[in-house]
């Protein structure tokens, strides 16, 4: 039942993202910056799936430190693993479009820098599970190392607001607007790299699974 | 020659521009991809190699009982 679930939201946001990508590419040119803009129907949505992801570990990290079931566990590192691979195309298409309307490829102002720190911290994350061999302990250190990462995410967030940058303000949030069918192809969006993240860490939670069970078939090997 | 007319010289530019910046979006979707695809594939390699663990280890459970 879950599987069929999930490849019916796998489904899903395929269909949305062809129908999508079709009828943003029949959009006009945005007045100021040409048909690159358009690189943000994909680079705003790639880091909402990618907050979504962490917000999402954060409360699985605290969920395994007051029950101590290694189920949030394992959807933390799933959700992390699938967050940090959105992160890196977040950072990858915001460098290809900075290129092109800046003339660079990077700047060490407070979003990206604050972004990179964000990329840096996941990637520790994951590091840090190989590098602990008792599972209790691993899951425990990782719960509390990600609660610490999660202290990132509103300064990336909100690094706009509080420092000037070089990173363009918010359009909703600064009282700007797209014109209403624009909205309607970039909340589309949205939806559909959300339900790509869910479908992506449910499958990778399942390899959790999996993992446990090659652990307790390992224990049972070495007790006989 | 072309380029002496205002209204042509105009259009190469225009096109130019045009085709500099499909270039860029195109890099873009191209990365945007690539990145998912090859994260992707990484899922369904580690799939297919923790399935063999699994049998493995049955088999060999299987064995020594």
């Amino acid at each position: 039942m879950r599987e069929r679930i999930v490849y019916l939201l796998g489904i899903a946001a395929l269909v949305i993202l062809t129908w999508n990508i079709n009828a943003i590419a029949r959009l006009p040119e945005e007045t100021q910056q040409g048909v690159t803009f358009k690189i943000i129907f994909f680079h705003v949505p790639m880091w909402a799936a990618a907050i979504t992801a962490a917000c999402t570990a954060l409360l699985a990290s605290v969920a395994f430190l007051v029950t101590k079931n290694f189920k949030y566990d394992a959807l933390a590192v799933a959700v992390t693993e699938v967050g940090l691979a959105f992160t890196t195309v977040g950072l990858v298409t915001g460098s290809i479009w900075g290129r092109e309307i800046w003339g660079i490829w990077w700047t060490w102002d407070a979003r990206l820098t604050s972004a990179l720190v964000c990329w840096l911290l996941y990637g520790g994350y994951l590091m840090l599970r190989k590098a602990i061999e008792e599972p209790t302990q691993r899951a425990t250190f990782s719960a509390v190392f990600s609660i610490f990462a999660f202290l990132d995410v509103p300064i990336v967030v909100f690094s706009i607001k509080w420092w000037r940058t070089q990173h363009p303000q918010p359009v909703f949030w600064s009282g700007g607007s797209f014109p209403p069918d624009w909205t309607h192809h970039f909340l589309w969006n949205m939806v559909a790299m959300v339900l790509l993240g869910v479908v992506m860490t449910s499958v990778r939670l399942r390899q959790e699974e999996a993992q446990r069970e090659i652990d307790s078939l390992r224990r049972t090997a070495h007790a006989l | 020659m072309f380029l002496t007319n205002p209204i042509l010289a105009q259009l190469v530019t225009e096109e130019a521009r045009l085709q500099h910046q499909y270039e860029f979006l195109s890099y873009g979707l191209t990365a945007a991809w690539v990145i998912l695809a090859v994260y992707v594939l990484m899922m369904v390699s580690r799939e297919r190699k923790l399935k063999r663990e699994i049998a493995s280890l049955r088999a060999m459970l299987e064995e020594r009982k």
